[in-house]
């Protein structure tokens, strides 16, 4: 019993620890994310999309994914691929690149909380996922461009 | 307040912030309840565990392959969680073990990575894309992203022993 005590002491540590953290960037997320700000950056985030070979119909499923996370943007996600009939060829490479690089914030953070270091963890995944992103969209290229457009 | 832009949003109303601050604190307390139902059992059995036979045997079958990742053998066990549940119920394994700073850091790449994989898999397939490709996809790069880590991180090891070394060393 005297190992058990400080257990389930320091697993509702931990518990309070992550829901600490959890909870106010839930809610800072919901009360920020109608902001028309974030409807525009769309025009700013264009050019580097292209260059992992997105298009714009892409930024709101990339971008929730990003920020959210791939279960609990799922509602987003489907609806906007399934609205704007995205490609096959942007599907995979929004999957490949959320696969790599999603849900920053919310497991960057948990991570740092019990000793990680942060700019470490998202700066290899934010890498990692534009090299491999960029690498794939040059392989597989779209089939409307005609050779010798670039 | 303008009209959104149709198109980013079609057909999606803007809720008030009261709403909005409902809305997150609800979900917030729904997270909140996973992650106390997950978290404390495994942090409890971990602790319980750590020292035992079982998790030293444990341990000392995966240390190979966590080796080269730069983990202890025992760290197998979060993958374990951290695949087939979540980041939670990963965390809750890896304080138990109480990894170094560059362990929690490299768990945390490699599982933010590849994590909750029976769950997201089936979302990515819901949009279309291949899911299970997209799986092993993670798998990959998570261990990609793991020697990459590794080898960065041995990189900055090695600048800072010089730096700190004496002058006249070399």
């Amino acid at each position: 019993m005297d190992v058990l005590l400080p257990a389930l002491l320091g697993a509702l540590k931990l518990s309070a620890k992550l829901i600490l953290i959890i909870v106010p960037l839930v809610t800072l997320f919901e009360v920020l994310r109608y902001l028309p700000v974030f409807r525009r950056a769309g025009n700013v985030v264009e050019p580097m999309m292209r260059g992992v070979g997105l298009t714009r119909d892409a930024a709101i499923p990339l971008f929730t994914g990003i920020f959210l996370g791939i279960a609990y943007g799922a509602g987003i996600i489907i609806r906007v691929a399934q609205q704007k009939g995205l490609p096959a060829r942007e599907l995979f490479l929004m999957g490949l690149f959320l696969a790599t690089c999603h849900s920053v914030i919310e497991d960057i953070l948990i991570f740092v909380v019990i000793g990680g270091n942060g700019p470490a963890i998202l700066g290899v995944r934010l890498g990692l996922a534009v090299f491999l992103t960029g690498l794939m969209a040059r392989v597989w290229k779209p089939e409307s461009e005609v050779p010798g457009i670039r | 307040m303008n009209e959104p832009e149709t198109g980013a949003a079609a057909g999606e109303s803007i809720p008030d912030i009261p709403t909005r601050i409902r809305t997150g604190l609800s979900a917030g307390f729904r997270t909140s309840i996973k992650i106390i139902k997950v978290s404390v059992p495994l942090y409890v059995a971990v602790t319980l565990l750590k020292g035992t036979p079982f998790l030293d045997l444990l341990g000392e079958v995966f240390a190979p392959v966590m080796g080269i990742f730069g983990l202890p053998g025992e760290a197998a066990f979060a993958f374990v969680a951290a695949f087939l549940l979540n980041l939670y119920a990963a965390i809750a394994v890896i304080v138990p073990l109480h990894l170094t700073p560059f362990q929690v850091t490299q768990c945390g790449l490699m599982m933010g990575v590849a994590h909750n994989l029976v769950v997201e898999g089936g979302v990515l397939s819901t949009t279309g894309a291949r899911g299970g490709v997209l799986t092993l996809c993670r798998l990959v790069i998570a261990c990609a992203a793991g020697l990459l880590l590794r080898g960065l991180w041995s990189l900055w090891e090695s600048a800072a022993s010089w730096a700190m070394a004496p002058p006249g060393h070399w």
